[in-house]
């Protein structure tokens, strides 16, 4: 019984019923060319990051040694300063204080690189989110018209690339600071390291290797 | 494109839209998940690095200075085999490329400058409460 009462709903216009016919296609074939994008979207999503992970280890991997290098090697040269005076009973306070000082300086660095790292994780979620955008501006572009507002387009994209920099430059700017302190902090400690050789009686060749690495 | 030309069937039409679609989309994916990939990537190569380099550090500084203070200490010659031992780790740590994660014998290598670090510290009669206190604060794992 109630195609009788969904006869006079949809009017007695014959045509309007091919409309809706027609939209409902229309509205088919957009959804499953959205299913379609997605799809694909997905697949090049999980193909990109294979493609790049190993890539991206490897970058990091040769950053976060080259930056652990100096801190590494001023503790292991202060722990054998160390055992040596405790063989030749010798008891300095200043560089049990001092290797106490950098074992917690590297610490200090380690949590730094976690925080950056973590840093970097909000940064690309607001990349999604542009991307996002800028998806729907050029799906948009693509129904209007190929050519014409190219140029426009161009010019926000520069200006939004540029605010894109500004912005990251502005939110790396605490963490390098926090890295410059660190790092002044890391000569400080090497260069009490190096007063305490002397102070010591240390031989002069031990000298030029602190000296050596307070220049890289 | 393809797409304009009127001779088209208009089966082959649904079926090369459908590839575009497909096509566009991979696109853009392929380029976010790079982005990912390359971030992700670092974040784990990061914290790796680190801490190899920081335990390799750690062994070549050591060594380095003990061999600084007995090659000019009195009793050289009492420490010749302690100098040869500290020499030999030595060569292990400068000619292994720690930095390089995908260095092939990256594993062979740790274990072998480990072993010859553990050598070092019985020859050189370094104490056991050091070495406890050296792993808790350094994260060194024999």
């Amino acid at each position: 019984m109630s195609w009788v009462k969904s006869v006079p709903s949809s009017g007695d216009d014959v045509f309007d019923e091919e409309e809706d016919d027609l939209s409902l296609q229309n509205k088919e074939w957009r959804t499953n060319m959205e299913k379609r994008a997605k799809e694909g979207y997905r697949d090049g999503a999980d193909a990109g990051k294979e493609a790049s992970l190993q890539h991206g280890f490897n970058a990091g991997y040769r950053e976060g040694a080259a930056k652990m290098v100096a801190i590494g090697q001023l503790k292991g040269i202060l722990s054998a300063m160390q055992c040596w005076c405790q063989q030749q009973h010798l008891n300095s306070p200043l560089l049990r204080q001092l290797l106490q000082d950098v074992v917690k300086h590297e610490e200090a660095m380690v949590r730094n690189m976690e925080m950056e790292m973590a840093k970097l994780h909000p940064q690309a979620n607001v990349r999604d989110v542009t991307d996002h955008m800028e998806d729907l501006a050029v799906w948009g572009a693509d129904c209007a018209s190929e050519e014409g507002d190219c140029a426009m387009k161009d010019c926000s994209r520069e200006e939004g690339a540029e605010e894109g920099i500004f912005s990251s430059l502005s939110v790396c700017r605490n963490p390098t600071c926090d890295t410059f302190s660190l790092e002044q902090r890391l000569g400080q400690l090497m260069k009490t390291c190096l007063e305490l050789v002397a102070e010591l009686g240390l031989p002069e060749e031990l000298s030029h290797h602190i000296k050596q690495l307070m220049s890289t | 494109m393809a797409l304009n030309s009127k001779s088209e069937d208009m089966f082959d039409v649904i079926l090369l839209a459908d590839d575009r679609f497909h096509v566009e989309g991979y696109r853009e994916g392929y380029e976010e998940g790079t982005r990912q990939g390359l971030t992700e990537g670092r974040n784990h190569g990061g914290t790796h690095g680190a801490k190899l380099s920081l335990e390799m550090s750690f062994y070549y500084g050591f060594a380095l200075t003990w061999k600084c203070l007995l090659q000019n200490s009195t009793e050289v010659n009492t420490h010749r085999k302690k100098l040869k031992t500290l020499e030999t780790l030595l060569a292990l740590l400068q000619s292994f490329p720690y930095d390089d994660a995908q260095y092939e014998n990256l594993q062979q290598d740790i274990t072998k400058t480990r072993a010859k670090f553990r050598q070092v510290c019985s020859l050189l009669n370094v104490l056991t409460d050091f070495r406890e206190f050296v792993s808790t604060a350094g994260g060194l794992s024999f």
